[in-house]
Parts: structure tokens; C-alpha cells; sequence
């Protein structure tokens, strides 16, 4: 075991820097949260790192933050309020082009997106309002595209909406939902993926009586969608005349390598043991949009929780999931990673283990396949909470 | 005024598809019923489950169908129902608004069910997990109230 534990840890691909704080140690009755839809809460540019969240220091009304540095700068040194006058909550943020970014977010159950700028954010756009929450982003061809979750007669269902970029300005193009069928129960927490210019659109879905991961492809025209067709598959049936099946949440994905597309969630098809971390990956031109699905974690995670799960690729082909699990007694973050088409045994990122809680990783990889993750400390389960951030530097090819 | 009026029926029209609690027992958010016990000075019993969760139903089925369960409850407990999968927002009392997945991560609800006795405050007492019978019910209670006798 000792020799296996040497083995994965000489063969890790990313070597960690110390970490850095991206807000203090938040005062008494303040909170930050690092939460998306499909987990995508830190962006990098050309030059710029960029971090979204979510906080109630501003008279104790949440609202959505902003912070950057250059890759050359030790510290956060800009922060900015993104959101408006109400209750904002989960952020989700993507590069653009000229260390431009975009963020999108949930206020007062409305969708709202801007772009920021190196010469300061533009102006805040409406993307829906009345009972629409979750939204998730990516930029495609010089358009930013958001999917979100928006009632629909009786339960919340995923639209899809194109804005273009004018300097600062988000116009809007397209907005319309992805599955083509009104929705038979929720359809909650989407996320999307642009891969050689066809989207991939994937949610949280309430049809069958539970939770599964269901996922549409993008057609040629804005608004056309294949019909929606389950990831999450069901484990060979069980006696019970109880309940609808297993449960699982909070699916994120990611793009790698040439014409290749990962998604990942938690999955508690293993009843006994609570939420694992599942993948499954996209498969062009098959019939099923996903294919087979692969437990991410290795054994030693089998009795511990897991939560909170990010992915982040790259071209290359690099693949990288970041989650929070507490298999060492208390809640620490927890990498693998593709190799040969297979998980890699699992690795606790040093920067963020050891007393108190590291949880909700969010990750990202740059144009060199270096790592960007931003997570939440606390010294203690409901204490004090601070953003924190670590560079990875990829060192095996 | 309008618009906070239709975000509250808004998520009021929300709430009933997310829950699968036992019918006829008056279960609350987990936010709600904190407050409520710290008001009466009553424990809490706080249900994680989920949408579409098996052993849930078998749960309310063949345990809180029980007269003496739902009497003995109703009565020593404030009650409250959290589906560890939702994404709906509570505030505790410490002002952190976080949601009901979350509440579900902090107290370890990591199958469901999991029924969780607690102080009003939060603090865990004793803890149920997986599928239970009128015999468990009523045991744990028995339990609970001994224990919570004792720290009197």
C-alpha cells in the first residue's frame, strides 16, 4: 500500500504552490459561498485570474463579488461587486477573449449577466425574471451562451439563451428551451459545454419519480435540440416495491482533448455508502449521447462522503475532477484525473487538507494545463469562512 | 410589495414536488422549525431525505403510520423535513443562508433517510440511518427524552 501511495503521488501531474487568500477571514454573521451551477466559480484569461462568489457582508444582503490578479501578481489585489440591489446567489463566471470575462447569476429569481472588462464591468443585463435560478455559462464563437432554469406552467425547465458582445455590451440573440417538451416534473441546476461548435446542454431532472442527469445536444439552428436522453444510468434493479430508484445531483462537465466532453456528478447508487463521484463521457456521433458510467473515486473513498464536484480539461487531453470528501475524518479536497482512460487513484490536494473544512472546489485549467482551483476554509463545521486559492503547476506531460 | 408577494408564492409553488415527508405530521423547514424549538424549548427530529427516496416511503409507510409514533413526535419535537438534494434556500439562526443539500452535508446525511435528533440550537443528540420500524421510533425516543432528562 505504502509503495501504491508512493507510486500515485510521484506520477501526480499538478504541483501546488502555497495557498492564497482571496477574501479575509470573514467577520461575525458573514458567510461566503462558493456555489454554481456546474461549479464554475474561477476563470482564467491571457493574464488574468479571476474568482466570483457569493457573500453577505453588505448589510446582510448576499450579494455577488468579483476579485482578480494578474499571473503575475502574488495577491487578489481588484475586487468588485458584480450584482445589483437584491439577493444574489450562485455566480458562474467564463473567460472571453482580451482578458475579457463574463459572469452570470440568480437575483431575486431572476437571471443576470455582465461582462467585465480590464477597463471595468459593463452594464448588467436581464436574462429572465419571474421564478428563474441556476445559471451556468460558456463562450462559443464569439457568443456567450447561458442556460439556466426558468418555471414553465408548473415546474422549473432548462432554457438556453445566446447573447453577442459589443465592447461591454450583451445583446440579446436567442432564448429558448432545450427540451422541446414541456417539462413533466423539475429540470433544475443545468450547465453546458461547447464542443467543435455543437453545445452540449446537461441538468438535473424529476421525471421518473427521482433525481437522474439528463442531456440534449445542440442542432444546427439555435433552438434545436436532439430529444433529451438520461447520463446518470440506473444499477441493476432492486426488489423493493419502495421509492423510484436511486438518487443523484449537481452535474458538471468539461471539454478535453479533441471532440471529447466529460461530465461528472454525485451518484448514490451505492445506497449504503451516500453520494460518490460518477463520469460518464460524451460520445459524437453514437446514438447515446454519453457512454458507459465510471466511479471516479478510487476504494478508499467507499466509506467516506463525497460532495461538490468539479471538472476541468483541456485540449491536450489533460482531465481533472476536484471534490471535497472526508475519508481522512474531517472534510478535505480530493483530485483525480484521466489516465489512459481510466481514474487515477485519488490525491488530496496538500494546500487544502488538514483541520477545520475545505470544501466547495471549483477548478480550472489554462492554456498551459496549469490548475486554478478556489475553495471555502473553516476553521470549524459552521464557522468563519474564507476564499481561498492555489496554483497547480502541470509537471508531467 | 409585489414582486417580494410573487416570490413568495413563487416559492411557495416550489416546495410540495421537492418534499417526500410522511403525510399528517406537521413537518417544517429546517430553518423554520429551529426557530420554533428554540420558542418552545423543544428538541428537534429532523428528517434528511430525498425525491423519490425508497426507503423513505417505506419509512412513512410501515413507522409513521404509527398512532403512538405520531403522538409521541408531534408532542417532544419540533419537526423538521430536510430533502438533502434541494437547492432551496434556508437561513439558519446564525444568518448563513445556505440550502437544504448543504444542511444535508453539514449533518452528514449522506444516505437518506437519516433521522437526526437534535437540540434546538442544532447540536446532534442521537441519530437514526437508513430504514426504521415503530420499534426504533419508539426506542430512540425513549432515549432521547432520558438523555435530555439527564442533561437537565
Amino acid at each position: 500500500m505504502l509503495l501504491s501511495i508512493a507510486t500515485s503521488i510521484h506520477a501526480q501531474p499538478w504541483e501546488f504552490t502555497s495557498a492564497i487568500d482571496v477574501t479575509k477571514v470573514a467577520g461575525k454573521d458573514v458567510f461566503h459561498h462558493v456555489e454554481s451551477s456546474g461549479r464554475r466559480n474561477i476563470a482564467v484569461s491571457k493574464s488574468v485570474i479571476a474568482v466570483t462568489w457569493e457573500d453577505n457582508r453588505d448589510n446582510d444582503t448576499p450579494r455577488i463579488f468579483l476579485a482578480s490578479k494578474a499571473h503575475t501578481e502574488k495577491n487578489f489585489t481588484r475586487e468588485i461587486t458584480i450584482s445589483g440591489k437584491g439577493e444574489a446567489f450562485e455566480p458562474s463566471i467564463i473567460a472571453l477573449d482580451n482578458d475579457k470575462f463574463a459572469v452570470t447569476w440568480e437575483e431575486d429569481a431572476g437571471i443576470y449577466a455582465r461582462l467585465v472588462t480590464p477597463s471595468g464591468p459593463g452594464p448588467i443585463l436581464t436574462i429572465a425574471r419571474d421564478d428563474a435560478f441556476q445559471a451556468s455559462l460558456v463562450w462559443q464563437n464569439q457568443q456567450l451562451l447561458i442556460a439556466y432554469s426558468k418555471k414553465d406552467s408548473k415546474y422549473q425547465r432548462i432554457w438556453l439563451q445566446r447573447l453577442g458582445v459589443d465592447g461591454k455590451n450583451l445583446i440579446r440573440l436567442s432564448d429558448c428551451p432545450v427540451d422541446p417538451e414541456q417539462a413533466k416534473d423539475q429540470q433544475l441546476y443545468p450547465t453546458l459545454i461547447s464542443q467543435q461548435g455543437l453545445v452540449i446542454v446537461a441538468w438535473e431532472d424529476r421525471r421518473p419519480g427521482r433525481t437522474i442527469i439528463m442531456a440534449a445536444k445542440n442542432l444546427q439552428k439555435p433552438c434545436s435540440f436532439t430529444l433529451p436522453q438520461q447520463i446518470s444510468s440506473a444499477p441493476a434493479a432492486r426488489s423493493s416495491p419502495y421509492g423510484k430508484g436511486h438518487g443523484v445531483a449537481r452535474v458538471a462537465l468539461a471539454q478535453f482533448g479533441i471532440n471529447k466532453v466529460m461530465a461528472t456528478w454525485a451518484d448514490k447508487r451505492d445506497f449504503r455508502e451516500g453520494y460518490d463521484i460518477y463520469a460518464a463521457a460524451f460520445q459524437p456521433g453514437a446514438k447515446t449521447l454519453f457512454g458507459v458510467n465510471m466511479k471516479v473515486q478510487d476504494s478508499f473513498g467507499e466509506v467516506a462522503q463525497q460532495w461538490h464536484a468539479s471538472i476541468a480539461g483541456h485540449d491536450s487531453g489533460y482531465l481533472v475532477t476536484a471534490w471535497d470528501d472526508n475519508r481522512d475524518g474531517n472534510a478535505n479536497i480530493m483530485l483525480s484525473w484521466l489516465e489512459n482512460n481510466t481514474w487515477s487513484e485519488d490525491i488530496e490536494a496538500e494546500v487544502a487538507t488538514g483541520e477545520g473544512e475545505q470544501t466547495h472546489p471549483s477548478i480550472t485549467l489554462d492554456s498551459n494545463g496549469d490548475l486554478h482551483m478556489v475553495w471555502i476554509d473553516r476553521l470549524s463545521i459552521g464557522g468563519p469562512t474564507q476564499l481561498k486559492y492555489a496554483f497547480a503547476k502541470r509537471v508531467v506531460n | 410589495m409585489k414582486r417580494i408577494v410573487l416570490i413568495v408564492i413563487a416559492l411557495f409553488f416550489l416546495t410540495p414536488v421537492m418534499a417526500d415527508q410522511p403525510a399528517g405530521y406537521p413537518f417544517m423547514t429546517f430553518d423554520k422549525a429551529m426557530k420554533k424549538a428554540v420558542t418552545e424549548g423543544k428538541p428537534l427530529f429532523v428528517y434528511f431525505g430525498r425525491y423519490g427516496c425508497g426507503y423513505c416511503e417505506k419509512t412513512n409507510k410501515e413507522a409513521f403510520s404509527d398512532k403512538r409514533v405520531k403522538e409521541q413526535f408531534v408532542n417532544n419535537y419540533i419537526l423538521a423535513y430536510v430533502d438533502a438534494e434541494s437547492g432551496k434556500r434556508l437561513r439558519l439562526p446564525s444568518g448563513e443562508r445556505i440550502t437544504e443539500r448543504d444542511v444535508g452535508t453539514r449533518y452528514n446525511a449522506f444516505v437518506t433517510p437519516v433521522f437526526t435528533f437534535m437540540t434546538a440550537e442544532g447540536r446532534p443528540l442521537h441519530r437514526l440511518v437508513g430504514v426504521q420500524r415503530v420499534v426504533d421510533f419508539l426506542s430512540a425516543d425513549s432515549s432521547v427524552q432520558k438523555l435530555l432528562l439527564e442533561q437537565k
